[in-house]
Parts: C-alpha cells; sequence; structure tokens
C-alpha cells in the first residue's frame, strides 16, 4: 500500500523538506508507493527575514512572498487548508475544510508566532519587526522620530536552553538602527539602548547567547556610542507612562519600546497536547538528532516548533530537511532512521545597513565574530534577492 | 634561498602561506595572482546594492524557469514512460480536456503572443 507523508506548514522548513523528499524517493513516487501533501494555511509563503528590513524601509510587502505553488516540485500534493487537529493515535490530522487526513509519516513545520500579549502592556506600548503589519507600524516610527529615547529589549521563551527566533536578529536591528538614525541626521538626539534579560539560555549577566559574540559586542556598541545593559529581563511595560518595569526591579522610560516579544508554538500544535514546554509555549519534545517527536509514531518537527538549544533560523531549517529527507526515506526503505543532525545553523548576519558577517555553529561549536564587511553585506542582500528562494526550491 | 628563510622571527602563519607560494614566485606568475586579486577588489567596489539586487533577482528568474522547465520534463518523460503503448488520437484529445493541459497551451500560446509582440 501507498506510504502517505504529510508535511504541515509551507514555511522554508515544509518547502525545503518537501522538495527534498521528492528528490530522495523519487523512484518510489514513480511507482505510486509514496506520495506527498503538503497542508498550509496561507497560499502564500514569506521571507520572514525581510520583515526586518521592512521596518527599515528597504522591502516591499510584494518582493518578500512568492505563491507557495511556485516553489514547489509538481509531484507534491499542495492543499491551502489550516490544519486544526492533530489525532497522534489515529495516525490522522483534521482540517478547517472538515476534510480528514491520514498520513504514515507526519512532519509539523508550523514554525512559531510573536506573542507580545504575554508580557502586560507590550502589546499596545511596543513595537517589533516580527510581522509584516508590526514592522511596517515601526517603520514609520523609526522613519519620523527626531529626538528621544529608543531602548531595545529582548525577551526568551520561558522554556530552559530555548533561544527566541532567529538569535542575531537584535544585534542586527540595533545597528541598522544606528545606521538608519546617522543617515537622517537624528543620532545624535536620539538615544539607543541595547539591553538583554539576566538569563539568555546557558549564560546570566551577559549581552548576547553565545559568549564570543557577547563579548564582542561592547566594543561594537561603544564605537557607534550606543549604551547597553544587561540583566533587563522586561516584566510589564506602563503603556500611558511610557515606561519599561525588569523582573530585577528597574524602570526605563521609552519613546520608542524596540522589543524581541515572546514567540509561542501555532494553537494547533499548543492543542495537541505533546508539548512538555513551560508557560504553554507549545515546543515539541524533539530528538535533537533524528528530529522525530518524542513519544510519537512516525511524526518529525522541523523549524521554529523545536525545543532544541538551536536558534529558530531558516538556516537552521537548512541543515535538519536533509536529516529529516534522509530519515524518512530510511524508514521507508530499510525500516529505520539512519542521519543525525548535529545542530548546524549558518546565516550572514547584517551588521548595519552595509556591511554583513557570515557565521556558523552548532551543538558543539558557538558563533566566531569576523569583521563586518561590505562583501558580507552584499552577499545577505544577495541571499534575501534571489538565492532564498532557490534555496526553498531545494536547489542549494 | 627560499622567501621564508628571509622572515625575521617566526611566524607559523606568514610561513605556511609563503611556502604556499613559492612555486608562484620562483615560476614568475605570482604577477597573474596579484592581477586577478586587484581585479577582483575592483568588482566589489563596482558592486553595490542596486546591483547586487538585481543581479539577484535575474538569478531567481532564471532557476525559475529552469527549475520549472525541468520538473515539468522529468515528470512527463516519467508519464509518458509508464505507458505501455503510445496514447491514441482519441487519449490525446482526452488530455486536451483536462483543465492543467489547457492552462499549460494557454501558457505556451501566450508566451509566443508575447514573443511576437516584442519582435
Ligand atoms: C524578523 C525576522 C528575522 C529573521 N532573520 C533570520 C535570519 O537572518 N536568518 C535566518 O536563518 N532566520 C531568520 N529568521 C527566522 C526564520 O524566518 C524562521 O526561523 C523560519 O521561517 C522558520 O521556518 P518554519 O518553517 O519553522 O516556520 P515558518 O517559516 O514560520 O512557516 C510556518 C508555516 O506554517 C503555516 N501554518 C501555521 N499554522 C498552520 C496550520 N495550523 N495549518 C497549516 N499551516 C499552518 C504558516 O502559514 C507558514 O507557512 C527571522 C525571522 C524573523 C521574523
Amino acid at each position: 500500500m501507498s506510504k502517505h507523508i504529510v508535511i504541515v506548514g509551507g514555511g522554508v522548513g515544509g518547502t525545503m523538506l518537501a522538495n527534498q523528499l521528492v528528490t530522495k524517493l523519487y523512484s518510489e513516487i514513480l511507482r505510486g508507493e509514496v506520495c506527498i501533501t503538503l497542508l498550509s494555511n496561507s497560499p502564500d509563503h514569506f521571507y520572514k527575514p525581510a520583515f526586518m528590513y521592512v521596518a527599515f524601509n528597504q522591502f516591499f510587502d510584494e518582493e518578500l512572498k512568492r505563491p507557495e505553488r511556485s516553489l514547489l516540485r509538481p509531484e507534491i500534493d499542495f492543499r491551502v487548508d489550516e490544519v486544526t487537529r492533530f489525532d497522534f493515535a489515529g495516525q490522522h490530522l483534521h482540517t478547517r475544510s472538515g476534510k480528514r487526513y491520514g498520513y504514515d509519516f507526519l512532519v509539523i513545520a508550523t514554525g512559531c508566532v510573536p506573542a507580545p500579549e504575554r508580557i502586560e502592556g507590550l502589546k499596545e506600548a511596543g513595537d517589533h519587526f516580527y510581522d509584516y503589519a508590526a514592522a511596517r507600524r515601526l517603520a514609520e516610527r523609526l522613519n519620523t522620530i527626531e529626538r528621544g529615547r529608543i531602548f531595545i529589549s529582548v525577551s526568551f521563551p520561558k522554556t530552559p536552553n530555548v533561544p527566541h527566533q532567529c538569535g542575531i536578529a537584535p544585534v542586527e536591528t540595533t545597528l541598522m538602527l544606528d545606521d538608519l538614525l546617522r543617515r537622517r541626521g537624528v543620532r545624535d538626539k536620539v538615544e539607543i539602548i541595547y539591553t538583554y534579560p539576566s538569563v539568555a539560555q546557558l549564560l546570566r549577566n551577559c549581552l548576547f547567547m553565545q559568549r564570543p559574540v557577547g563579548e564582542a559586542l561592547p566594543g561594537i556598541f561603544e564605537q557607534r556610542n550606543i549604551r547597553f545593559q544587561r540583566d533587563f529581563t522586561l516584566g510589564r511595560v506602563d503603556a500611558e507612562r511610557r515606561i519599561a518595569y525588569s523582573e530585577e526591579g528597574e524602570e526605563q522610560p521609552f519613546d520608542i519600546l524596540m522589543a524581541t516579544p515572546p514567540i509561542r508554538a501555532v494553537d494547533v500544535v499548543l492543542e495537541s497536547g505533546v508539548s512538555q514546554a513551560e508557560n504553554d509555549e507549545g515546543w515539541l519534545p524533539t530528538n535533537h538528532e533524528t528530529l522525530q517527536v518524542y513519544g510519537l509514531q512516525g511524526v518529525y518537527v522541523i523549524g521554529d516548533t523545536v525545543d532544541l538549544p538551536i536558534s529558530k533560523a531558516g538556516g537552521a531549517c537548512h541543515n535538519q530537511a536533509p536529516v529529516i529527507a534522509n530519515n524518512i526515506t530510511a524508514e521507508i526503505r530499510l525500516g529505520a532512521p539512519n542521519s543525525v543532525y548535529e545542530g548546524r545553523v549558518q546565516a550572514v548576519a547584517q551588521m548595519g545597513l552595509n556591511a554583513g558577517m557570515p557565521l556558523w555553529y552548532d551543538y558543539a561549536h558557538d558563533v566566531l565574530p569576523t569583521p563586518p564587511s561590505k562583501l558580507g553585506g552584499l552577499l545577505r542582500t544577495g541571499f534575501n534577492r534571489g538565492l532564498y528562494w532557490a534555496v526553498a526550491r531545494g536547489m542549494l | 634561498m627560499d622567501v621564508a628563510d628571509t622572515l625575521p622571527g617566526h611566524n607559523a602563519g606568514l610561513v605556511a602561506l609563503l611556502t604556499k607560494l613559492q612555486p608562484l614566485l620562483d615560476s614568475g606568475r605570482m604577477d597573474n595572482v596579484v592581477d586577478v586579486l586587484a581585479l577582483v577588489s575592483d568588482l566589489v567596489d563596482m558592486l553595490d546594492g542596486a546591483m547586487v539586487e538585481k543581479l539577484a533577482l535575474l538569478f531567481e528568474q532564471a532557476t525559475a524557469v529552469s527549475w520549472n522547465v525541468g520538473n515539468a520534463a522529468r515528470m512527463a518523460t516519467a508519464q509518458t514512460q509508464a505507458e505501455e503503448t503510445p496514447p491514441s488520437l482519441y487519449g490525446l484529445l482526452s488530455l486536451l480536456r483536462e483543465p492543467d493541459t489547457r492552462r499549460g497551451v494557454a501558457l505556451a500560446l501566450r508566451t509566443l503572443n508575447v514573443l511576437g509582440r516584442q519582435l
């Protein structure tokens, strides 16, 4: 009987994986022994990192999305339908349209969503760049502020040793902000304060979640006259008085609060009851080597929904997709998974509006910061504008 | 004499680099390497965000078209090979009845139309 692989989520993880599975299992697909269905609740695929650029007026909405169908190999059965309930025991799931899909293998690739409402006052008074609408609002503020105080805060998930989305984004946007304000000629009248919470995964009282980068940051910030402060865990925000209070007992006034807000898994994953993560965050218990979900039969997870200690980043999905494609193929052909994820993530960090810093790390190695360069910046532009779509198609 | 021997003090990195470069220096081909570096450096100076954006878009368009055509050819080949006998005339006509075929034909005709418009 034909094996049915169902992937839920048409983001970067689900899309890359679906295409790579077709390549791996092509002979079985031709013989009608395997079929692949991808379910997503959106007909469009978004290049999410571009939201960061939207906040600095560098990307249009139309440039950061493509029809999902155009990124998928024709062998994949793509349906726009939201998954509303998983029945893991019965190996099937239910969708908004009332359909029921049975599966032999399921991959959950539903990402995560910003949840500013989880900190009192943050949704009302704070700004962020983790979705398009919020990034547009922030762009308007950043492009009109003439004087005042921009306060930057970073909230980590409460689940121990799980990072926020795209670890380097707060540093990237702080440096982009400095450049933008200089371009606008108002930098000397606008104070920038970068803060970091007391607990950042395994580190304490630091400026970044990995020690080598954290130690390089004071020098970078001092050069640009950016103030920085450790031990500010955003606890609540007084939206009327525009004051941010920390859990450590401090208060800081702001004109713009540029926050990395709390995040959580999507509703259908939260409601599945499989997660053991704290604070109802919903991260799925993930085998850090095979990427299977612990305790479930034939279920894998990719991307932002994992509970692993590595960055919730497209650069992580890029290394997870081949592992899952191999493991599902090996389960079908050999009866057991055969590939191991080593925690590798790679990216080109945008260090200010024009410079870039290629970086990589894995479970065993931290990022080693190198001097940001113009060439690095151009590489990042090339990736944002073209290379990404080849990566999503599974070509690179 | 090896260039590495002329170095004051001992710098392992420099010695390793110079040892690698020695054959190029010996044969007088080092000039070419320096010229290439200068050319690369000129190219980096000339590149800017806008040009990279255009090149990246061109890359996307080229890869997307070749990917689409390649995917279609691969799938159509597999389906055609799987047929034991060639389709009858009626079989071909019933292929035309499928909405996806008609969409594909429309795409091909429109492409010709636009090509014609550009002549
Ligand atoms: C501002 C910003 C900057 C970033 N910068 C970088 C960077 O520089 N480098 C980097 O590597 N990463 C970066 N990231 C992170 C990167 O975008 C994410 O890690 C990546 O998108 C995660 O991929 P995913 O497939 O897990 O989830 P997503 O890409 O979020 O995709 C989830 C998909 O699931 C679908 N979905 C959700 N719920 C359902 C449901 N119930 N039923 C069906 N479908 C559903 C959604 O429509 C979506 O298509 C950044 C992210 C942001 C927001």
